[in-house]
């Protein structure tokens, strides 16, 4: 090849493939707003994207699996945590555990996470190809399988509503500070728990467990099921 | 070195060495975080730290390709810079721009988009800036008319990075939209323009390292590039797999972006070729390994790397995991700054006028700084290939399977103290040169 045919296929290539990823660009501007949904793309899911940029998040948290990989993704953030939780979360996202990787309290105003919740909410509604992928098999959680009736999946929820995972680890997951939970249901029985969880110091008084006498007792009910069925 | 307004390029090139020692000692922070929990969080949050090491790398970078194109493009055209007062001027307002964006994170003053985080008035001064530089350039190769392909192919990547940055500066109501566009600056920068820029400054090195005809040169630098940006234009796709994207990308995208490969295997093979077919004596062996080194560590990091994670079948499993930051060192690292680095040991002692001198230094930086950036991406690449598994593959709690990847992230710090050392010898030797006072 001479350099003139050379030169010829720099300009012709990059002219021809400019051509196509333009025409493909537009083609995608038409078929974005049905999968992004921008019917639901109100003011202020793009004022809790603002605050999304105003704290830098992105640089510490994924979304759509782009920005600082520190800190979970937050696509399906909505969908896995629910509204209350991620209310809770950001009011204060500080684990108790020192040795935990942390996220700074960005100090948030209500009104801020309120808008950051409509965010999430629009977000997690993309169309991702399916991204982020069912994991392949889900790890074991227990020993034994769960009963799923519906008192132990209501006190799953109020488990995970109350971020008692901070402290305590199911199946190798959660935090080190506090015992480790995944076989409690063998130790302990319904009466013992449910007395530890409203009143901690009652059983030990150098505890460093909180009590969580908001609770109902519905609630507590709930969740000691769900604990002592983990065998 | 032949003409006397060459000589800006030297504050370029030394800005560019000081500045890549402050991003390395940030890198050294961030994996500090990773590992152990942060003492600093109160004072530089992970977020800011990222933002600073990441905004530091493109501004010496960009203080590199201009300090290299100050030089080259006198020599190519055959006369002094249109001007060496706007050179001056545009190295100043860099600078400035450069430092008051970096403080300006510590104060919490960012657009916070990953990478693009500078706030819109410094996007807008960077456009300035670039602006006068493009001008100058320009201008100078008018001055006389000498169109070679290497100073050609030089200015349209040049024009190529500041029509990209613009999509960097409007704010995006849509998120998918945003990374749309975050891609046509982020990927059309690192697998376009700024190859454009890197691969013509290595021909102008390979044409006097190696006194190979100008006209096989520049005929295989215009076929890589006709090949890069075939490839990479519509490569773009390999990032629109799950943004909201139609999935057409899927096949567009991972087809195109695996032919990315092929220019950079042929810059390997050119490299070697000319070296190979040389007509003059190479007697620089310092810049003939930092150019080799250079061709080969770049197809590693951008290659190989990029092509194990390109396609759709394996992108959803290691998308947004370490695996992105294992290649984006590599990466880097190889295409850009090992080119830099190249240009500053081939250039600056001719504008020192030094004939000889001492290399051994220059030998050491090459050894340590390939060893140890090998050492923090493959670290980096087991840490992403146990998250990938453990987190995408098995579905278990983001950090959980951080504490599994710890040992890989201390494997990190160790290559990352060992890179500080190799950078702390690069700047003393670029200071030293730089300072050199001719008998
Ligand atoms: C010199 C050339 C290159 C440089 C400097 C570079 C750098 C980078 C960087 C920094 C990122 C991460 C961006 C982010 O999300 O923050 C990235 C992502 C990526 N690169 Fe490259 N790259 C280069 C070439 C290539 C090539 C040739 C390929 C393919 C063959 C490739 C494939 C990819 C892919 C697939 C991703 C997305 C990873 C993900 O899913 O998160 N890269 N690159
Ligand atoms: C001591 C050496 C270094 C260390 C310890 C280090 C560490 C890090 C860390 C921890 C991150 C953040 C990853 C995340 O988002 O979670 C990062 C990002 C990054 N660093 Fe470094 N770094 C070092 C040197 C370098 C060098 C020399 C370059 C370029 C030549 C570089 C280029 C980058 C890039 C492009 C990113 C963004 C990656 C992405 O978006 O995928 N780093 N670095
Ligand atoms: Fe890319």
């Amino acid at each position: 090849m001479e350099k003139k045919a050379a030169r010829n296929l720099f300009i012709w290539g990059t002219v021809i493939c400019t051509a196509i990823f333009i025409w493909l660009t537009i083609d995608t501007h038409i078929s974005i707003p049905k999968r992004t949904n921008t019917d639901q793309l109100t003011e202020e899911v793009v004022l809790g994207k603002r605050v999304w940029h105003k704290y830098n998040c992105n640089d510490c948290h994924t979304i759509l699996g782009i920005g600082g990989y520190y800190s979970p993704d937050m696509t399906k953030v909505y969908s896995l945590r629910g509204e209350n939780w991620l209310r809770l979360f950001l009011k204060n996202p500080e684990s108790p555990d020192p040795r935990r990787r942390k996220m700074p309290n960005q100090k948030l105003s209500d009104e801020e996470i309120k808008k950051l919740i409509a965010f999430f909410k629009w977000v997690d509604a993309i169309d991702t190809n399916e991204w982020p992928p069912q994991p392949l098999t889900v790890a074991k959680v227990t020993g034994v399988p769960l009963e799923e009736t519906a008192q132990v999946l209501k006190g799953k929820n109020v488990y995970n509503q109350n971020r008692c995972d901070l402290c305590h680890r199911i199946g190798g997951q959660g935090g080190i500070i506090g015992p480790d939970l995944s076989k409690v249901g063998d130790k302990r029985e319904l009466q013992w728990l449910s007395k530890l969880i409203k009143d901690p110091k009652s059983i030990n008084p150098g505890t460093q467990m909180p009590a969580y006498s908001q609770l109902s007792e519905d609630e507590v009910q709930a969740l000691v099921t769900f604990l002592s069925g983990l065998k | 070195m032949i003409y006397e307004s060459q000589k800006v390029a030297i504050k370029y090139f030394v800005i560019s060495a000081i500045f890549f020692g402050l991003q390395v000692v940030v890198g050294l922070v961030l994996i500090l975080k990773y590992i152990w929990p942060d003492p600093l969080i109160g004072i530089i949050p992970f977020n800011t730290a990222r933002a600073i090491h990441t905004n530091l790398l493109v501004v010496w970078m960009l203080f590199g390709f201009m300090g290299g194109t100050y030089y080259v493009v006198p020599e190519e055209s055959k006369t002094e810079l249109y001007s060496k007062k706007l050179a001056d001027l545009q190295f100043w307002l860099l600078l400035i721009g450069g430092l008051v964006g970096v403080i300006g994170f510590l104060f919490g003053w960012t657009a916070g988009r990953p990478l693009l985080e500078l706030p819109v008035e410094l996007k807008w001064a960077v456009v300035i800036v670039v602006l006068i530089f493009i001008f100058n350039v320009f201008m100078t190769m008018v001055k006389t008319k000498k169109w070679t392909a290497v100073q050609g192919l030089l200015l349209g990547g040049v024009v190529m990075l500041a029509v990209m940055w613009l999509f960097a500066i409007p704010f995006f109501k849509n998120l998918t939209f945003d990374y749309y566009y975050w891609w046509w600056v982020i990927h059309l920068w690192v697998e376009g323009a700024w190859e454009l820029i890197a691969a013509s400054l290595m021909a102008f090195i390979l044409l006097k390292l190696t006194g190979v005809e100008r006209m096989v040169v520049e005929k295989w630098l215009y076929i890589e590039l006709a090949l890069v940006l075939t490839t990479g234009i519509i490569g773009t796709g390999h990032h629109y797999y799950w943004i909201g994207t139609p999935g057409y990308w899927l096949w567009w995208g991972g087809i195109f972006s695996a032919l990315e490969t092929v220019p950079i295997v042929l810059m390997v093979l050119d490299t070697l070729r000319h070296v190979k077919h040389r007509k003059i004596e190479i007697t620089d062996r310092l810049v003939l390994y930092w150019t080799v080194g250079c061709a080969l560590f770049h197809f590693f990091g951008a290659a190989v790397m990029g092509m194990v994670h390109t396609l759709p079948q394996v992108n959803r499993w290691t998308h947004g995991t370490q695996v992105t930051a294992a290649h984006g060192h590599l990466a880097f690292f190889g295409a850009y700054a090992m080119l830099i680095l190249t240009v500053v040991y081939y250039a600056l002692p001719k504008l020192k006028g030094l004939t000889q001198f001492n290399q051994k230094r220059g030998f050491w930086v090459f050894w340590i700084m390939v060893s140890m950036m090998l050492t923090i991406g493959l670290a980096f690449g087991v840490a992403g290939v146990i998250q990938s598994y453990m987190q995408r593959g098995l579905g278990i709690e983001f950090l959980t399977v951080q504490e599994f990847m710890r040992p890989w992230f201390i494997a990190v710090l160790v290559g990352g103290l060992g890179f500080f050392i190799g950078v702390v010898i690069y700047i003393v030797d670029v200071l030293k040169i730089a300072t050199h006072k001719p008998e």
